[in-house]
């Protein structure tokens, strides 16, 4: 048994003292474990305490709610111990505390636990069982806007880092009583509280087994943040690509649990994981479906295209200008040559150079303090790559492919990593082997996502394995009358959605006056 | 044990491809890009003179240079070029050597044309084509150009207005098969038909002229003005002005362009011609039928723009056609090639009597009975219909 | 006991096999011995090839589920059997290395003249060992895309050339001796459709064995027409080139010039080549390797992939010595050579397994 943990069949003793000893031997002595005692009946001779932690209780319920109904009701306490009605602990539960969540618990150990996330505990002298009350309350951050993931046309919520109030978040999209968020606890020192939330009958009930069973195989100390659960449970830890989504909306999530999918949620992590995660999500976008329909498809094309664009373009730039001039067309040609006179660098050596000087503006743009930020990018994107053409170190159309591949780099989120480690691969080899070497290496990883699965469904479907009604939502966004059902790779049990036919038409019945008026 | 297998096979692989370098890459700066390749044959010592134009890139930059700082490098126009030649015995040994004396790697994909001197030509350019087909740096689209004396002379023409002189010629190759003037021909074309057997060759003829310049400077200029005609690989004659058109009118090439006739000048619009052969007892007859529309542009006469005037027009338009395609039809079966593909058509046409035929051809071709029927119909008349001084 | 738990549905199974006939299509131009007769050479052997196809679907369907080498062990008892699948996949082992050695003769050729072959051949082998090591199922999933790229791009290639077109260059027909015109178009029945022999490695994993046939004879014909396709635009642009130039798909694609901007577009054929090469090889190397695997009872086909490769590559190193007997023996040496695979072997083993009387297998069997 590691330091901290304690016999889990110990039992609350009658005695109070004794009680509190082995709490305060568990929790130790730091200043916010606050232990109040107080006498309980009006005769006095009831010792009693009340055990939290400060700051992570609301104050207010406390001292309103449990302090003053206990020391207040005195009388009635010690009226209904000479009457013998109920125990003690069942009569304050029953009718003394005006709080909302009490709970009855017998062993020490989960009364140390509780204490630890927040819970108020109640013990008293004579009672082999103490009430834990649910007054949580703490400093946190309101709901705000999505810093990642914004949207123009919908809903500006995003999830903070309670879990409570995410899963209220949730809740207020998805009203339907077959929603349900089954709890854990996850990591031995955090003891973090992971939610599983899904719909009963929409989300497949093997799917909801396998994570349940992913999770508690974890044992780890500490989880930080839902990123951990992702790398315990992912199917293929070693891709460059994920195969579990995230998401900060509960717009995003809600939609994605009633395609058939189940979310986790951690408290402490403003983002919601969501499996089974496909490879045509990372294109896909809540605005699109807040947008019009072909406006919609048009924009996916661009981010296609454009994320295409930025993993290759370094590489066959680099590779037409090292083994292929003869792809370019003439006049290109002549200019991009003129370009290159007089520079030192081999045309590889160049776009590398100028990549990683890319990802190291990026980096630094991030970690830099907001106010220096915005300086260092333009200043550093602007002067070097002008400074460093007029320097003859680097040529300017290098400057302008390495420029379109930054900003193209940035169409597709969820991908923006294995993008970024791809294209490295590519301008190696464009300029190792020419095109030749970029088209090894694209089937390569074609091969490698078609080998890929998320909890049991193909990373890469509905494209491969083809499901004709799932193109609905890949490459197109049909209108949303259209889509009656559910994603056909999810496996849900209840695939129908919405009924049919219901595109929206003008009312059959005009009336006769036409356009005159 | 698995996994160090794996790292082992890839330090293998990636290793060797490091340590050596890569065998075909190449620097562009490194490069020297022939825009033009000449052949000139010494008629009498046999010796092969290849005359390669290459592209300097840095002066090609106009206006479009660098920005920001003071001292723009602008390019020369006149310089854009540079002209080198070198001489061996057959074509890969003057190209090697002057890859052996050139400090950039020869580059021959964007190779605009290939201009065959005159002497070259009459000699036989069999050797250059079989180069040319097997080295896949060569690209079916290259222009074929027969230069009226020595190929080197067009190549070193530089007229200032196209940045690149083979760029620029190679386009006016093509507007004036644009304008049906004279046929454009790509090493494709060339080849296919000299695989032919039948059918001549043919390559359009380059000349120089000199004109008067900005400044008085006497300043040359290159100028097609003709269709040279093969047989087999060997030039042997050539077609005018008046015989190239009439060649390009009977094997459907005429796009744009215009027909003079006596007081009115018409601009073509559209131009169909199909050659249909017949075989009636070992005797061919081919008959060139030919549709054209025009519209009316110039008009010298006074008469009323009445659909008499214009029957006439198409009568004297379709006077017109046919003499040119007669004169390239007489002058074809002068020099006994077959310029048309008429050996072609019939093949299509008489499989079985074929063979027989193409033994002969040498001995048929020139008695070949050519009938050219002519339909033309003028459409626009242009913006006024009256003619502005009446008779 | 199963080496591979993958499940392909019939359409997969389709796309794989398109993919696996465009293979070396791209190079060895199918029909070239026939000048511009080439498209009906194609013809005439997609019907023979169609044939081909029936028997050796005939004898899958009467062993639903079952390979090869699983098939031949029950028809012929485990010592002659597994003696004529050894024959068998030494007949995919070679056609992996034949298209191997196509393969980098081309690029060899047109693109890389300097980089040496062994170097081309090993990255490709290692591309498909890969994917080979993935199975079956990832291969299908693959060909989806790969095949429409490729035929988006082969309609792309044919529209943009059309003003280069004339196809009176096809004319006459039957310009050739019917003697050749019967063996070009047998050699195209062989190579490339008769090759698909080597998806009776495959055709077990097919998730409705019922519809294997169909899936294979889809395959077979969409691959065949659009074969016949190319064949008549490499015609119409080239002429009686197209008989003489080594490539003629890769020179089509040359010719066209759009505007003087898009221009070089054979750089897609040369995608086309390397992305069908991969499949064909792939296929050819998963059954092989797979086949090994049976005949040795292995529990996996795993450690072997490596091996096989290797010694595939060094048989494309020095099969033949020079390009010209690539050619010769692939128009004529190879249509005879296949025969026992194509169909004795299916063919064969078809007839004793009826006279027999072996019971159908419907189903996968664990």
């Amino acid at each position: 048994m590691a330091a901290g943990q304690f016999n889990s069949s110990a039992s609350l003793s009658q005695n109070l003292e004794e009680n509190l000893r082995v709490l305060r031997e568990a929790l130790g002595s730091s200043s916010d474990v606050i232990v109040r005692d107080m006498k309980i009946s009006s005769d006095s001779n009831v010792d009693a305490a009340v055990i939290y932690i400060d700051g992570l209780v609301d104050r207010a319920l406390l001292n309103h709610d449990i302090l003053r109904p206990l020391m207040f009701n005195l009388q009635l306490i010690k009226d209904n111990l000479s009457h013998n009605h109920k125990s003690l602990i069942d009569y304050i539960k029953s009718s003394v505390l005006t709080v909302g969540q009490i709970t009855v618990v017998q062993d020490i150990d989960r009364v140390i636990a509780r204490v630890l996330t927040g819970h108020t505990a109640i013990l008293a002298e004579g009672a082999t069982r103490a009430l834990l009350i649910d007054a949580k309350g703490w400093e946190t951050r309101r709901i705000e806007e999505p810093k990642n993931e914004l949207s123009i046309r919908g809903s500006k919520e995003s999830f903070t880092e309670t879990l409570r109030t995410n899963t209220a978040l949730l809740r207020r999209k998805i009203r339907d009583p077959r929603l349900t968020f089954e709890s854990l606890q996850i990591g031995e020192q955090s003891k973090t509280d992971v939610s599983i939330a899904y719909v009963k009958g929409i989300t497949p009930e093997n799917l909801i087994e396998e994570i349940n069973q992913r999770l508690q195989r974890i044992d780890t100390d500490i989880i930080l943040d839902v990123s951990y659960l992702e790398q315990f449970i992912e199917d293929s830890p070693s891709s460059l690509f994920p195969t579990v989504g995230s998401s900060e909306r509960p717009d995003v999530v809600a939609a994605r649990i009633l395609e058939g999918r189940a979310a986790i949620l951690v408290d402490g992590s403003p983002m919601a994981l969501v499996v089974p995660f496909l490879f045509i999500e990372g294109f896909q976008n809540p605005d699109d479906y807040y947008a019009r329909p072909f406006f919609a498809a048009l924009v996916r094309w661009v981010r296609l295209l454009g994320y295409l664009l930025s993993i290759y373009l370094p590489g066959i730039f680099v590779s037409l200008k090292t083994f292929h001039p003869e792809l370019f067309p003439t006049q290109l040609l002549v200019s991009v040559a003129a370009a290159r006179e007089g520079l030192p660098l081999p045309v590889v050596l160049e776009a590398l150079l100028m990549l990683l000087l890319f990802e190291i503006l990026r980096e630094a743009g991030l970690r830099m303090p907001r106010s220096l930020g915005q300086a260092v990018s333009i200043v550093g994107a602007l002067v070097i790559g002008q400074a460093a053409v007029s320097a003859g170190l680097v040529g300017a159309p290098m400057v302008i492919v390495i420029a379109t591949t930054a900003i193209a780099s940035f169409l597709v989120i969820p991908f923006a990593e294995p993008g970024a480690l791809y294209r490295f691969i590519m301008t190696l080899a464009g300029g190792l082997l020419g095109l030749f070497g970029i088209v090894l290496v694209s089937i390569e990883m074609l091969s490698h996502l078609a080998s890929l699965r998320s909890l049991g469904v193909a990373y890469l479907s509905p494209v491969t394995p083809l499901n004709i009604r799932g193109l609905r939502d890949t490459f197109i966004r049909a209108p949303l009358w259209a889509m009656d059902s559910r994603p056909a790779s999810l496996d849900s049990p209840n695939t129908r959605r919405q009924s049919s036919g219901q595109m929206p038409r003008p009312p059959k019945s005009s009336s006769q006056q036409g356009d005159t008026q | 044990m698995k996994g160090k297998q794996g790292f082992v096979l890839i330090l293998l692989i990636i290793i060797p491809v490091f340590i050596s370098g890569c065998w075909d890459s190449i620097e562009l700066n490194k490069l020297s890009i022939i825009s033009g390749l000449g052949w000139d044959v010494d008629a009498d010592t046999g010796q092969v003179t290849l005359t390669f134009q290459s592209i300097i890139p840095s002066e090609t930059k106009g206006a479009a240079g660098s920005s920001g700082d003071g001292g723009q490098k602008r390019g020369n126009p006149l310089h854009t070029i540079q002209l080198d030649s070198s001489t061996g015995s057959s074509a890969y040994d003057a190209l090697n050597r002057y890859s052996q004396h050139s400090s950039r790697r020869t580059f021959y994909q964007h190779t605009q044309l290939y201009i065959l001197g005159r002497s070259a030509a009459e000699q036989g350019i069999y050797p250059f084509l079989d180069s040319i087909a097997r080295n896949p740096i060569n690209r079916p689209n290259v222009l074929m150009v027969v230069s009226e004396k020595k190929a080197r002379d067009i190549l070193s023409i530089q007229d200032g207005m196209e940045s690149i002189q083979a760029m620029g010629m190679a386009a006016e190759i093509k507007l004036s098969a644009e304008y049906s003037q004279y046929p454009v021909v790509t090493y494709l074309e060339f080849a296919q038909r000299l695989l032919s057997e039948t059918t001549a060759p043919l390559a359009p003829m380059v000349g120089i002229i000199e004109q008067a310049g900005p400044e008085g400077v006497r300043v040359k200029k290159t100028r097609i003005n003709g269709t040279a005609v093969f047989k087999g690989d060997k030039m042997i004659g050539h077609l005018n002005e008046e015989e190239s058109r009439g060649l390009l009118w009977a094997i459907n090439k005429i796009k744009k362009g215009f027909v003079i006739i006596p007081g009115a000048n018409l601009e073509i619009v559209t131009a169909k011609s199909k050659i249909i052969p017949e075989l009636q007892d070992e005797k061919i007859k081919i008959t060139i039928a030919i549709d054209e529309e025009s519209n009316l542009l110039e008009y010298d006469g006074h008469r009323e723009i009445s659909s008499d005037l214009l029957q006439d027009l198409e009568k004297g338009q379709a006077r017109e056609i046919e003499r040119q395609v007669m004169a390239a039809v007489e002058k074809s079966q002068a020099l006994n090639a077959d310029v048309f593909g008429f050996g072609d058509t019939v093949h299509r046409k008489y499989k079985k009597e074929w063979p027989v035929l193409k033994a002969r051809w040498e001995d048929i071709y020139p008695y070949i009975e050519v009938v050219v029927k002519v339909k033309t119909h003028v459409n626009e008349i242009g913006e006024i219909n009256k003619a502005l001084m009446r008779d | 006991m199963s080496l591979e738990n993958g499940k392909i549905s019939s359409f997969q199974l389709s796309v794989l096999i398109i993919g696996f006939i465009f293979g070396a299509s791209v190079i060895i131009a199918p029909g070239q011995g026939a000048g511009h007769d080439a498209w009906m050479a194609i013809a005439l052997g997609l019907t023979e090839g169609l044939l081909i196809a029936w028997i050796f679907t005939a004898l899958a369907r009467h062993f639903k589920g079952k390979t090869l080498v699983e098939i031949n062990s029950l028809v012929y008892g485990k010592i002659l059997g597994n003696f004529i699948s050894v024959l068998f996949i030494w007949y995919l082992f070679h056609l992996g290395a034949l298209v191997l050695n196509n393969y980098s003769r081309f690029l060899e050729l047109e693109l890389y003249p300097a980089t040496p072959k062994t170097l081309t051949l090993i990255l490709i082998m290692l591309v498909c060992a890969s994917s080979v090591r993935r199975g079956i199922e990832v291969l299908a999933r693959c060909s989806l895309i790969l095949v429409t790229l490729t035929i988006l791009m082969a309609i792309f290639d044919t529209l943009l050339v059309v003003p280069h077109m004339d196809l009176h260059n096809l004319l006459p027909i039957l310009d050739i001796p019917i003697g050749k015109l019967l063996w070009t178009s047998h050699a195209t029945a062989i190579f490339p459709f008769g090759d698909a022999v080597a998806f009776l490695m495959v055709l077990a994993f097919v998730n409705k064995p019922e519809k294997g046939r169909s899936a294979v004879f889809k395959g077979v014909l969409i691959a065949g027409l659009v074969l016949i396709g190319v064949a008549v635009r490499n015609a119409a642009v080239l002429g009686q080139m197209n008989a003489i130039y080594t490539y003629p798909t890769y020179i089509t694609a040359q010719v066209i010039d759009v505007g003087d901007v898009l221009t070089r577009v054979e750089v897609l054929v040369a995608i086309n080549l390397i992305t069908m090469g991969f499949f064909k090889i792939s296929v050819a190397y998963y059954g092989a390797v797979l086949g090994l695997a049976q005949v040795f009872n292995l529990r996996s086909y795993r450690p072997i992939i490596l091996p096989i490769g290797i010694l595939m590559v060094i048989l494309a190193l020095t099969n033949v010595s020079n390009t010209a007997e690539m050619f010769d023996f692939a128009n004529n040496g190879y249509p005879i050579y296949t025969i026992p695979f194509q169909i004795a072997i299916p063919l064969i083993t078809l007839l004793v397994a009826k006279l027999r009387k072996l019971p159908q297998i419907g189903g996968d069997q664990a």
